[in-house]
C-alpha cells in the first residue's frame, strides 16, 4: 500500500519514507510538436503586459538550437557540488513576442506593399522565437530526422535556481516539490535565469520580477493536472508523486528504466523525464533498408539522455518484439494509455467540476485569477 | 568622515527634479566607492560567477542633501559607464543605518545589522506603470533586499546628460534616524551590476542638520 503522512511523504510499500515529489514523464514517441501544451500554458498564465514573449512551456525540433538560442551551451547547473555559472539568457536570445504589423497591412493602404510580418524593434527580437527552427532537424535526405522535445522547468531535485537567488524570492516548496518564487519578493536580479542550466525562468521586463514555470500549483492543489499535461491531445503526458512505486512515473523511470532526465550531467535532479525517441532505419546509399541502423544517431541521444539511453531504446524495441510476436507488454500497454485518467495519478479531476464562479476563483488565486483553460 | 550638510529646498520651484536651479546651491560632496567585495556575496552562486569579473565601475558619486519638510532629498550624480545597455538597468541607492547599524557600509548591511535602502533604477514609462522607478527596500547583505514594509513613500526623478546621470530620491526625512548617516551605491548596468553586484560608499557619510 501507499500512503500519505502528515509531513508530506509518501510512505512506500517497503516502508520508506520519501519526499513527495511532483514528476513528469514525456513519451517523445507519441509527441506531434502540436505546441497545444504551450498554448494551454500560454493562455492559462502569460497572456499578461511583459509575459508577450514567456513560454514557460516550449516544444523545439530536435535537433536544433532550441529556446532560448542555444541554451545548451549557456552553463548553469551544479558540477562536483559547486554551482557552474551561467550566460544570462538575453531578450534577443529568447526572440518572440512580437507585434505585426496589422495596421500597415489591413487598414493603412499598404496591403499591396507589404505583408504581415514583425514589426522590426531593432533590438534582434525578430530574429528568434519559441520553435524558430521548427522541423529543420538534422542529418540529410535521404537520412533526415527530427523529433519534438516539450520542455519546461524541471522542478529540479537541487534546484540551483533557489541557490542562487540572492533575495530569498525562490524556494521548493516541502509538500510536492514545485519550485516556486515569491514575486513580492524578487527583486529582478536575474541569477536564477543564469543559474538554471536548462534555461527556463524568463524575465518580466514591464514588471521586473523573473517567472517560470509554477506547475499549475493552484490546479494542483484542486487535484486538477498541469495544462501542458490535460490538454495534449497525444495523451502522452504522465504527472504524479515520483516517489509512489506503484504509479507509472515511477514504473517507467525505476523499474522499467525507459524514462530519463533531460541533461543529468547539470547536476540539478531534474523532475520531468522522458521516454527517448525510436526511428525508423536507415536507408543506404541504394535505397534499401539498414534494419540495423536507427535514423535518428543514438550518439545524438546520449547527448541530450545521457549513456542509459541506449539501454532504454533495447528495453522498447525488444518490447515491441514481443507485442509483435503475439505476446504481451505491461510496458508498452502503460505508454499506450488506454484510460486517460491513468496519465493523471492523483490529479484526475475535471476543472469544469470544480467551482469556477468568479468570486471563488478571484478567493483561490488572487488579482491574476480572470482566466480560464 | 565625510560629511554632507542639510540645505532647506523649501523655497525651491521643484526640489523633486534634479534639474531644479536650487540644487546648483547645494554643496556637493564627491564620495569614493567601492566594489562590495566578492567574499561578502550571499551565496556560492554569485560568488563563482563573479569571482573573475571586474565590477563596481562606478569610482565615485557627487552626493548633495536637502530637506523640503519632512522630507529628505538626495541627488546623486554620477558618470555612467557609456557602454551600450544590456539586460539591466543602470541604478543607484542610499543606505541609511538608522540607529546603530554596520560600522561600514561595505556589505550592504547584514543579516543581523540590516539597513535601508532607497533604490533608483533606470525604468521606462510604461515599466513605472507596473512598478515605480524608486522603491523602498531593507538590506540584509549584497543583494540581500527585500521591501520594506511601511517606511512612508518614495519617489525618484532622474536626468541623464551625456553620459551623467542626476537622481533626486525623496523620501520621509525620519529615515536617518538618530545618527544620521547614509552611503550611496551606483549600479552600472550595461556591465550587467545588479543586487549585490555594484558599488558602494567606502564609508557612511556624517549628515549634518
Ligand atoms: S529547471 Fe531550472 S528553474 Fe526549474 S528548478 Fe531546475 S534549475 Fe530551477
Ligand atoms: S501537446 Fe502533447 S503532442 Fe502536442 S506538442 Fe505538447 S507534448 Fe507534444
Amino acid at each position: 500500500m501507499t500512503g500519505s503522512t502528515a509531513t508530506g511523504e509518501t510512505t512506500t510499500s517497503d516502508g520508506a519514507a520519501r519526499p513527495r515529489q511532483l514528476a513528469m514523464v514525456f513519451d517523445l514517441n507519441k509527441c506531434m510538436g502540436c505546441q497545444t501544451c504551450s498554448i494551454a500554458c500560454k493562455v492559462l498564465w502569460t497572456r499578461e503586459e511583459g509575459e508577450e514573449h514567456h513560454w514557460w512551456m516550449s516544444v523545439n525540433t530536435q535537433p536544433g538550437l532550441g529556446t532560448p538560442k542555444d541554451w545548451e551551451s549557456m552553463g548553469g547547473g551544479w558540477r562536483d557540488g559547486q554551482p557552474v555559472p551561467g550566460h544570462q539568457p538575453t531578450r534577443a536570445e529568447f526572440g518572440g513576442g512580437w507585434k505585426f504589423n496589422h495596421q500597415d497591412v489591413m487598414f493603412g493602404g499598404k496591403g499591396r506593399q507589404t505583408h504581415l510580418q514583425p514589426v522590426d524593434t531593432g533590438d534582434g527580437t525578430t530574429r528568434w522565437g519559441m520553435n524558430w527552427d521548427e522541423d529543420q532537424g538534422g542529418g540529410t535526405y535521404p537520412n533526415s530526422y527530427y523529433f519534438y522535445l516539450p520542455r519546461l522547468c524541471n522542478h529540479c531535485t537541487h534546484p540551483v535556481c533557489v541557490s542562487a537567488c540572492p533575495s530569498g524570492a525562490m524556494y521548493k516548496r516541502a509538500e510536492d516539490g514545485v519550485v516556486l518564487r515569491d514575486e513580492t519578493v524578487c527583486q529582478g536580479a536575474r541569477f536564477c535565469m543564469e543559474a538554471c542550466p536548462y534555461k527556463k525562468i524568463s524575465f518580466n521586463y514591464v514588471r521586473g520580477v523573473a517567472q517560470h514555470c509554477i506547475a499549475c500549483f493552484p490546479r494542483l492543489e484542486a487535484g486538477v493536472a498541469p495544462a501542458c499535461a490535460r490538454q495534449c491531445p497525444g495523451r502522452l503526458v504522465f504527472v504524479g508523486d515520483a516517489a509512489d512505486p506503484h504509479g507509472p512515473i515511477h514504473r517507467l523511470v525505476h523499474d522499467w528504466q525507459v524514462a530519463l532526465p533531460l541533461h543529468e550531467e547539470y547536476g540539478t535532479g531534474p523532475n520531468i523525464f522522458y521516454v527517448p525517441p525510436l526511428s525508423p532505419a536507415r536507408l543506404n546509399d541504394d535505397f534499401s533498408i539498414d534494419e540495423e541502423t536507427p535514423r535518428i544517431p543514438p550518439e545524438y541521444l546520449e547527448s541530450l539522455f545521457g549513456p542509459r539511453v541506449h539501454a532504454a531504446l533495447d528495453r522498447l524495441r525488444s518490447e515491441l518484439a514481443t507485442v509483435r510476436s503475439g505476446g504481451t507488454s505491461e510496458l508498452l500497454d502503460t505508454l499506450i494509455v488506454y484510460h486517460w485518467n491513468e496519465l493523471f495519478g492523483p490529479y484526475t479531476t475535471d476543472p469544469s467540476t470544480l467551482d469556477r464562479s468568479p468570486e471563488r476563483v478571484a478567493v483561490q488565486l488572487g488579482p491574476t485569477a480572470n482566466r480560464s483553460s | 568622515m565625510v560629511s554632507l550638510t542639510l540645505s532647506d529646498l523649501s523655497g525651491a520651484a521643484d526640489p523633486g527634479d534634479p534639474a531644479d536651479p536650487a540644487w546648483a546651491g547645494v554643496p556637493a560632496v564627491t564620495v569614493p566607492l567601492a566594489p562590495v567585495p566578492v567574499d561578502a556575496q550571499p551565496n556560492a552562486y554569485i560568488r563563482a560567477s563573479w569571482a573573475d569579473r571586474p565590477y563596481g565601475r562606478t569610482p565615485t558619486a557627487d552626493v548633495a542633501a536637502a530637506t523640503v519638510g519632512d522630507r529628505l532629498l538626495l541627488r546623486l550624480s554620477w558618470e555612467g559607464s557609456g557602454e551600450a545597455p544590456g539586460e539591466f538597468p543602470d541604478a543607484c541607492g542610499a543606505l541609511f543605518p538608522g540607529g546603530q547599524g554596520p560600522a561600514l557600509p561595505a556589505t550592504m548591511g547584514s543579516a543581523e545589522e540590516p539597513v535601508t535602502l532607497w533604490q533608483w533604477r533606470d525604468r521606462t514609462e510604461a515599466q513605472q506603470q507596473a512598478q515605480p522607478a524608486a522603491r523602498h527596500l531593507v538590506a540584509r547583505g549584497p543583494g540581500v533586499f527585500r521591501p520594506a514594509a511601511g517606511g512612508g513613500e518614495l519617489s525618484a526623478a532622474a536626468l541623464r546628460t551625456g553620459g551623467r546621470w542626476a537622481v533626486v530620491l525623496s523620501g520621509p526625512r525620519d529615515v536617518l534616524g538618530d545618527d544620521a548617516r547614509v552611503a550611496v551605491a551606483v549600479w552600472d548596468g550595461p556591465s550587467d551590476e545588479r543586487a549585490g553586484i555594484g558599488a558602494v560608499s567606502a564609508e557612511w557619510a556624517a549628515v549634518v542638520r
